[in-house]
């Protein structure tokens, strides 16, 4: 299946888009013929305990799973099964975390922490690593992200290869017409936040651009 | 590394009063021409009162401008121990509650809703929230406006 790992919604203090202008949106990419199975919201140093997306999600057929984007001290964090004992654990708004810190508590708390936009110039992780830094608990980066400029997605293609990272693929979306526009397929068939982490554990997925989900890409 | 995000927090909870300001026909006029409204209510007294309006009527937008004449305090930001002073505005939304009509005398209070810090591929940056609510000479809210600004170090 067809998961769009990094999405923002009204939620988040950068984006006017609400969860079901996605959902309509992606009943568009579905006419065109793109599969989009479901969305991950992964709103800014927050994690939304209090919204319920699942009257939206039923009717749209769309998975809506939810998940956090932080900032830390090397660069935004996507994290995924976000617990109640994680964020009462981590302070998702102090911006000056260690990342290496959230990576062992997410873990530690079933959750699973994906260096976001690792390529992005000023504020990617590979900043850090070409300034020396390190960070051996890293397994999983955003191979793709829909809001890169040019050059940033291949300077994350290339940290994954040169340090044998697996990657996902999301949108960024912080507009209804993102959504979508990058990808992780999934081996697995996903339908709450739980079973994300677990597919993420599996290791059975990849990153694709809107163009190459297609129900044709599914049969083959 | 100070980190900290350290400012008067003491604000928190106080509301900040100004006013009343005088809302006239020819800025009602002034504003719907800025935005180039043709709806008559905002932009003709007779055809506001042939609608039923006491006056011409501000569209809902109007408080944007008149929240300018709010002076808010200083919070005195500081990040990772050195000052934030220089910055921008980062926005507003504005919850339109009920007409203004020219005639009225507004009223604002205001309030820090929010300052929280965010990094971007510049650096890191801070927020500061204000929300402000506008009552009428009647005491009816009209209007409520909330405004972002930016700080950086």
């Amino acid at each position: 299946m067809y998961l769009d790992m990094h999405s923002h919604s009204v939620s988040s203090d950068d984006s006017r888009a609400t969860v079901e202008q996605y959902l309509k949106w992606i009943q568009v990419l579905r006419k065109r013929g793109h599969v989009v199975d479901g969305i991950v919201l992964t709103e800014h140093r927050k994690f939304d305990y209090d919204k319920d997306y699942s009257a939206l999600a039923n009717q749209y057929d769309v998975v809506v799973l939810k998940g956090s984007e932080l900032d830390t001290r090397y660069g935004h964090v996507l994290v995924y099964g976000v617990t109640e004992p994680l964020t009462k654990d981590i302070d998702f708004g102090n911006v000056a975390m260690d990342t290496r810190e959230l990576l062992k508590a997410a873990r530690q708390h079933g959750a699973y922490a994906v260096p976001a936009h690792p390529g992005r110039f000023g504020i990617g992780l590979t900043e850090y690593i070409q300034q020396g830094e390190t960070f051996d608990d890293v397994r999983i980066v955003e191979r793709l992200n829909g809001g890169s400029r040019k050059g940033e997605n291949e300077r994350a293609w290339e940290l994954c290869d040169d340090k044998g990272y697996l990657g996902v693929g999301g949108s960024d979306a912080h507009l209804t017409s993102h959504i979508g526009t990058c990808l992780t397929r999934f081996e697995a068939t996903i339908s709450n936040e739980s079973e994300l982490v677990e597919a993420l554990l599996s290791e059975q997925f990849q990153p694709v651009w809107l163009e190459d989900a297609t129900t044709n890409s599914t049969s083959e | 590394m100070a980190t900290e995000l350290d400012y008067d927090r003491s604000l928190y909870g106080i509301e900040h009063e100004a006013g009343p300001f005088e809302v006239t026909e020819s800025q009602i006029q002034a504003f719907s021409r800025g935005i180039a409204e043709t709806n008559p209510i905002y932009t003709d007294a007779a055809a506001a009162k042939f609608q039923g309006f006491q006056d011409i009527v501000a569209p809902p937008t109007f408080c944007t401008i008149m929240v300018h004449r709010v002076s808010l305090p200083d919070i005195g930001l500081k990040f990772g121990g050195k000052p934030m002073t220089g910055g921008m505005h980062a926005g507003q939304r504005v919850q339109a509650r009920a007409p203004i009509t020219a005639g009225d005398h507004l009223t604002a209070s205001s309030h820090l809703k929010d300052v929280y810090p965010k990094t971007g591929r510049t650096g890191t940056m801070v927020f500061i929230v204000w929300e402000t609510t506008f009552r009428n000479q009647d005491g009816t809210v009209v209007a409520d406006v909330q405004e972002s600004f930016i700080r950086r170090g």
